[in-house]
């Protein structure tokens, strides 16, 4: 295995000052499945702030990647308003009951206070060990969900598309106080010296049209970077699925970092906001990492920098969202090996030949036509 | 009176424009006039969600547009269904569908659902965070051809597998394994067997296509 020569953080502002690094960050963003490398289930998460903590820990000095994170699921802000998570044993949490079971209860709503409510006093916990431990060598981050999708996850995501259309007014209230639990949540992250990054899935165009974005999403997303960026940290977010059509809102926001899913065209992506934010991605965590092998990680992650490595603004390897969490510990390795014999700075014709040492299989046909389909003799 | 075909195209529209009171008035309009219920359903109410699925194809429509114009076709069928003659159902693919243990996120099986249904499967759906077993004891229950998985989270994935696996160990191979969501991609699929559509307008043409429902060349 090939090893690294700086660490996380001398890596990051040597390459902030221009100066040569041993090779570009990267990131493949193994969420829960660190449970597997420090040997705890998934649902101590829900109760050990220190198994948190210790299992980003481990996962990080097994593979030196470049960035920590508490962040166990996307549901911890809408159970600290009143929402009903399910905890399986051994895998991630999910969402049972919404917070409210009627619009009349809208205003019953209140944001969290991250110091009592639900889970979140153990993730602040987490962060406070996890900086300790690491917040010398790597970039300590505190997760967060955008205010629109908690809101999702308040009403519960059927009810609360439906008023969308029916019942902007609630949408709004729902946004308002999410963004004040946010705010709160932020605040914290900031208070124990980490940085917050947010993830707004629900603001896909896989799920809402640019429209919906603008009207109900983006607002509220503004003013929780503006806060973040008030009280001096940067923020990187993360949408999965399609964003191309709302790349310019997101960048307006003013974040500093944009983590992109696999789904986009990650060459167009740095071509057209390359220039304005860092652009993070986007091996495609399933396919290719989850299912490997080696090889065609190898090539998926030369095949990402190829594309995006001179992004005016810095590029990060990264994965096009989390991994599954029984992803076998021999690909993440790949994919940070990968990143190791790419080096900096990159050579395009390394990469070439990195590519081409893997030929691409054959791609499925999505939808099986009748000749392709079809057994009888042509 | 109004004809039969203006009707049909008022019932068509009022679910692309998502409209389910209109959808209501006019179903029992066309009730009102004796026409036939089964092709209210299928050349009026079904073929705008037809056009919504089109819609969303090309990107005028998300996901809560078709969850409205599935509203608006359901509130109509809520009129029509009763008027079916009995005869009107013929025997139809059977799909077994849900969202696989693990995940609770079940928009995108709604709408594969809605759309299969649209294109006359019997769909029978075991909701969210089954089990991997489940979704095999009912296919075998009930004959279907087809299961149908769906999740959003990447955490969930191994349990796709598991259930290409266990109809394996049953030497159930003739039953066709579907998968979709946010982290699905074609390799994916491939890789463990399944097949892939990247929403809900592909899935049912790729459903067609498993039951050999497209005319063979």
């Amino acid at each position: 295995m090939l090893k690294d020569e700086m660490t996380p953080l001398e890596r990051g502002a040597a390459l902030a000052r221009g100066e040569k690094v041993d090779r570009l960050p990267c990131n493949p963003n193994v969420a829960n499945g660190v449970a597997r490398i420090y040997g705890c289930k998934i649902s101590e998460f829900n109760t050990s702030a220190k198994a948190i903590a210790n299992a980003q820990i481990a996962a990080y000095r097994r593979f030196g990647y470049d960035g920590v994170r508490i962040f166990t699921d996307l549901f911890p802000w809408a159970e600290a308003m009143g929402a009903t998570v399910s905890f399986p044993d051994d895998n991630t949490a999910n969402l049972a009951e919404p917070a409210i079971k009627e619009i009349s209860q809208i205003y019953q709503l209140e944001p969290a206070d991250p110091y009592k409510d639900g889970r979140l006093p153990i993730h602040i916990d987490a962060m406070k060990y996890l900086i300790d431990e690491l917040g010398d060598e790597v970039g300590c981050a505190g997760g967060i969900v955008g205010p629109f999708t908690n809101a999702f996850f308040l009403f519960g995501i059927e009810t609360f598309i439906k008023l969308l259309f029916k019942n902007p007014e609630a949408v709004h209230r729902a946004c308002e106080v999410s963004l004040e639990t946010c705010i709160r949540y932020a605040q914290a992250i900031i208070d124990q010296g980490l940085t917050p990054t947010i993830s707004e899935p629900m603001s896909s165009c896989t799920v809402v049209s640019p429209k919906h974005f603008r009207e109900f999403a983006a607002p509220y997303l503004k003013r929780l970077v503006a806060y973040i960026n008030a009280h001096g940290k940067p923020v990187t977010m993360h949408i999965c699925g399609k964003t191309d059509k709302i790349w310019e809102d997101i960048v307006d926001m003013g974040i500093a970092g944009f983590s992109v899913d696999n789904v986009v065209d990650l060459k167009h992506c740095k071509e057209q906001i390359g220039d304005r934010v860092k652009i993070l991605g986007h091996v495609d965590p399933s396919a290719i990492i989850y299912a490997g092998p080696p090889s065609e990680i190898r090539r998926a992650v030369a095949e990402c920098v190829q594309q995006a490595w001179d992004s005016p603004k810095g590029y990060v390897i990264m994965s096009g969202c989390s991994l599954p969490v029984e992803t076998p510990l021999a690909h993440i390795d790949a994919m940070m090996n990968a990143a190791r014999e790419i080096g900096y700075p990159v050579v395009p014709e390394k990469l070439e030949r990195m590519i081409a040492e893997t030929p691409a299989p054959p791609s499925q046909p999505e939808i099986i036509t009748p000749s392709e389909k079809c057994s009888c003799p042509h | 009176m109004e004809s039969q075909e203006s009707l049909l195209k008022e019932l068509s529209n009022h679910v692309v424009d998502m409209d389910e009171e209109m959808a209501v008035e006019t179903a029992q309009r066309y009730i009102d006039g004796h026409f036939d219920a089964y092709e209210g359903i299928d050349k009026g109410l079904a073929a705008g969600m037809e056009r919504a699925g089109q819609l969303y194809e090309e990107e005028e429509y998300y996901i809560p547009e078709l969850l409205m114009c599935s509203d608006a076709m359901y509130a109509g069928m809520d009129i029509l269904t009763p008027h079916l003659k009995a005869d009107a159902s013929k025997d139809k693919h059977k799909v077994v569908m849900g969202v696989v243990e693990g995940d609770t996120h079940d928009i995108g099986k709604n709408l594969v659902k809605i759309m299969l249904e649209t294109a006359g499967f019997e769909v029978v759906d075991l909701g969210r965070d089954v089990p991997p077993e489940d979704f095999v004891a009912k296919a075998l229950e009930i004959g279907a051809e087809i299961i149908g998985l769906s999740t959003l989270m990447t955490t969930t994935m191994e349990n796709m597998e598991r259930v290409v696996q266990i109809l394996a160990e049953k030497g159930q191979t003739q039953i066709q394994v579907m998968v979709g969501g946010g982290p699905i991609s074609s390799g994916f699929a491939r890789k463990i067997g399944a097949h892939y559509s990247r929403n809900a307008s592909r899935a049912v043409e790729m459903a067609k296509s498993l039951v050999g429902e497209v005319v063979p060349c």
